[in-house]
């Protein structure tokens, strides 16, 4: 089963970043595959790794967009990014520390974070590139 | 070359030292004498255009005009000139304590050739500036810079006629040629500011103000030399005379004198043999420097991070190649990047976490790869004990840490402290790998690789990305910035840390958050510091306004006059002219056909030259030009003892080999300082002793 669907309506207008989304639904689909077949501890962490290491870096791509085409709710965009990887960060530390990670929580709370985050700050983004358009 | 060169580190650490005391680390202007150049080249502009507007171009008018506004205009216009003159003195000492520093810190070698080259041609820049606006002046000062320039340049020998026959006596001179010279004046700062842009064209964030506190310290220290010691002109110039003494600005006329001991030649090619050397030290010898950054495009995904943190402008942002769908990618050029793994510390892919792949960031340090990092920070915090546990990451150019080996203490070295990714603080508190991180970088405003302690503290503070999660907690991160001679900073801080960690676990509270936690120092009291201040600054200016004018530089003895032999004479032709045949010239095609024709080349004028009696110049001049069918130009000057002498003059500018076809004696009674030349028209006679008839006594002068 997929958790998360990629739907047109998601698309933001920046080729490169709707690429990105794409992508990061798939490891978000495939971690949450991953973690119902293997619930090793050891696998649990390098998936985390991983989902901070590219979430990391498609916020900084994002930005790096926003910040291009002076996109005025930027603050506000970025601060949403920057709650996320606070809470992967809390969620890696947990695990790290009890060596639980109760991952169905956290594959619907990533998957919450995204959704809303689609439909709130990056429709905003994508309606304000289209009007500058 | 090694010895000289840590010699002079050492000393310009010790210098630093003392004058961040009272300047502290963000004024310091031994760490900003860059900007400050820049700084003072404006200054010079807008004096220079004040002055402009009052200056006139002309034999007396030029030195009139500027009397002008040196006395009547004293409180803005003498203070503009003023303001000129040591605003110009203080740039070739800002600029000759930059080239020194940074030969000294060795931030010349390898890639950074670039600002090191591009800065040679600048010093010939600056003192073309100089030395042209001494001229302008037309005092005795631009007397002796006007004829000692233009013998030394006419020693080159590429001149057809002697550019310093200009300058021969008052007759001479045209009003015109100051206008040549305020244009030459104006159009060398232009080309040197283009070289100045130049220069720094391998530096991301250059540093072109000083900070803004220091530039108005230096324009105050500057003004107030102006008014105690404003720059003035010297008594007029008058080409018939020549000066005994002149007040000589050591700043730009410091090779003058040596042409009194050398041959001009030997001294230009001093001159360009030391360029060259300078333009070759960054080679010399070559830096062997760690393999450049590589990146890695699967981690890539052309954010543009590291782009915007790199010091040295090595990293583009071009068109992808990989086929994926981004827009950019980050590429790496070998040649400019400096291996200090500043943008890895940038990269959001490199973090300490594990993950699914190999760890491997977007981009890399081959000589110290994330994961390997990685594996350092485990291993050496692994072994730590106590409450106060610190992981150490240390610049590998701040001083050494020298501390005993410590349960508590791990060191984790690497090329610049801005190679570290935040996440690794992160990763480190957050899962108390140790209790607190001290990051030991270079000093304040002085990283070797020019933007890492700027970097961190923003990364720390949240001004910049990839910045410090805001969930690590800022009493348990700690910066020191020190020096090479200030490791004892670093020990203090390391020692000052521990203790507020050990106070934290007795009683744990979030306290301050925002920036690093830093040790504090006894530091001397505000107004001792304004005091030493002031006293940098004064004694700078105080060196400046001695040495513009002190001391003075003797030019001629008080009892000596100067004897010019100088003329330019066109001598015999090898052959003489014929006329053509009418038979020839009906051979000849017809835009070719003329009266006669001449072989082309003359005689050489060979010439004696008796004082009293005494021969005391004897040579044969060559024909000019590359047919040998010019003529031969003569430029001799001798200092004689003044009173009256006996002159005997011969000439032969014919094929004879024995006797003259001129010959010339006189007695001349000289007075001391007086200007006597000898030319030779051969259409009127002969030799001419004192000034040209032709002209008479007044000065050919241009009306405005």
């Amino acid at each position: 089963m997929t958790l998360l669907q990629w739907r047109d309506e998601y698309r933001i207008g920046i080729a490169e970043v709707d690429h990105e989304h794409q992508e990061l639904i798939g490891l978000i689909n495939e971690v949450h595959a991953a973690l119902g077949a293997d619930r090793s501890s050891g696998r649990i962490e390098e998936f985390l790794g991983e989902i901070y290491a590219r979430i990391a870096a498609h916020f900084a791509l994002e930005e790096k967009d926003m910040r291009a085409h002076r996109y005025p709710e930027f603050s506000q965009h970025k601060a949403d990014h920057e709650r996320l990887l606070d809470d992967i960060r809390d969620i890696m530390d947990e695990h790290g520390e009890s060596g639980v990670l109760d991952d169905q929580a956290f594959s619907y709370r990533l998957a919450a974070w995204f959704g809303d985050h689609f439909k709130t700050h990056d429709a905003r983004l994508h309606r304000f590139l289209r009007v500058q358009r | 070359m090694k010895l000289l060169k840590s010699g002079l580190r050492a000393l310009f650490l010790r210098l630093e030292q003392v004058c961040e005391k009272f300047f502290g680390p963000g004024l310091n202007p031994l760490v900003h004498l860059g900007s400050l150049g820049w700084f003072l080249f404006w200054i010079v502009t807008v004096t220079g255009i004040y002055i402009y507007v009052f200056f006139d171009t002309g034999v007396t008018q030029a030195y009139a005009s500027l009397e002008y506004l040196s006395r009547e205009q004293w409180y803005l216009g003498g203070i503009m000139r003023s303001l000129h003159r040591y605003a110009s003195d203080a740039m070739v000492v800002v600029v000759m304590l930059h080239l020194l520093r940074e030969f000294a810190m060795d931030r010349m070698r390898g890639n950074r050739w670039f600002p090191w080259v591009t800065g040679v041609p600048l010093l010939w820049f600056l003192y073309a500036c100089g030395i042209t606006g001494y001229w302008l002046v037309w005092d005795q000062l631009a007397q002796y810079v006007a004829i000692a320039t233009t013998e030394w340049l006419d020693s080159i020998g590429i001149f057809a006629e002697p550019i310093a026959r200009n300058f021969l006596d008052s007759s001479h001179l045209a009003g015109r040629f100051f206008t040549l010279m305020a244009y030459i004046h104006i159009a060398v700062p232009l080309i040197m500011l283009l070289f100045m842009w130049v220069h720094i064209q391998r530096h991301a964030h250059a540093r072109v103000n000083p900070p803004r506190a220091l530039g108005f310290a230096v324009l105050g220290a500057l003004v107030a030399l102006s008014f105690v010691v404003p720059a003035m002109s010297q008594a007029p110039a008058d080409l018939d005379r020549a000066p005994f003494e002149v007040g000589f600005d050591w700043f730009y006329l410091t090779v003058y004198p040596l042409l009194d001991v050398v041959n001009g030649r030997v001294l230009w090619a001093a001159l360009v043999g030391g360029s060259v050397f300078l333009t070759l030290l960054p080679w010399l010898p070559p830096l062997r420097k760690a393999p450049a950054a590589v990146v890695d495009l699967d981690n890539c995904n052309g954010c543009g991070r590291c782009f915007a943190d790199c010091p040295f402008g090595a990293i583009t942002m071009s068109g992808r190649t990989d086929g994926t769908a981004f827009d950019q990618e980050a590429r790496v050029d070998a040649d400019m990047c400096m291996s200090c793994g500043i943008c890895v510390g940038a990269c959001p892919t490199a973090t300490p976490f594990r993950r699914a792949g190999a760890l491997v960031a977007g981009i890399e340090l081959p000589a110290l790869p994330i994961a390997g990092l990685r594996d350092q920070v485990l291993a050496a915090t692994g072994a730590l004990r106590g409450s106060d546990r610190v992981v150490v990451f240390r610049c590998a150019h701040a001083g050494a840490l020298d501390a005993p080996a410590d349960p508590g203490v791990a060191v984790v070295p690497m090329p610049c402290v801005a190679m570290l990714p935040p996440s690794f603080i992160d990763l480190v508190i957050s899962r108390k790998h140790a209790d607190g991180v001290l990051i030991a970088g270079c000093a304040e405003e002085d990283c070797f690789e020019r933007l890492g302690n700027r970097w961190v503290d923003e990364r720390i503070a949240n001004e910049r990305d990839p910045n410090l999660r805001n969930r690590v907690d800022r009493d348990r991160v700690a910066v020191s910035w020190a020096s090479p001679v200030q490791s004892h900073r670093t020990r203090e801080s390391l020692a000052q840390f521990r203790q507020h960690l050990r106070a934290l676990a007795a009683s744990p509270h979030v306290g301050r958050t925002g920036t690093a936690w830093r040790a504090q120092f006894s530091q001397l009291a505000a107004p001792l510091r304004v005091v030493g201040m002031t006293a940098v600054l004064g004694a700078v200016a105080f060196l400046i306004g001695w040495f513009a004018t002190r001391p003075a530089y003797a030019y001629l003895d008080r009892d000596q006059a100067l004897l010019k032999l100088s003329f330019s004479h066109a001598a015999q032709p090898l052959q003489p002219c014929r006329h053509y045949s009418p038979q020839e010239l009906a051979e000849l095609p017809f835009n070719e056909r003329s009266a006669t024709t001449c072989k082309r080349g003359r005689w050489p004028v060979y010439l004696e030259f008796e004082l009293d009696g005494r021969t005391i110049h004897r040579a044969t001049h060559q024909a000019a030009g590359l047919w040998d069918d010019g003529p031969s130009t003569v430029y001799a000057s001798f200092r004689v003892p003044a009173g009256q002498h006996r002159l005997a003059l011969r000439l032969r500018d014919s094929g004879r080999a024995t006797g003259f076809d001129y010959a010339s004696s006189a007695t001349v009674s000289l007075t001391p300082g007086q200007n006597f030349v000898i030319d030779f028209r051969g259409t009127e006679g002969g030799f001419q002793f004192g000034r040209a008839p032709a002209h008479g006594r007044s000065t050919r002068e241009v009306p405005p």
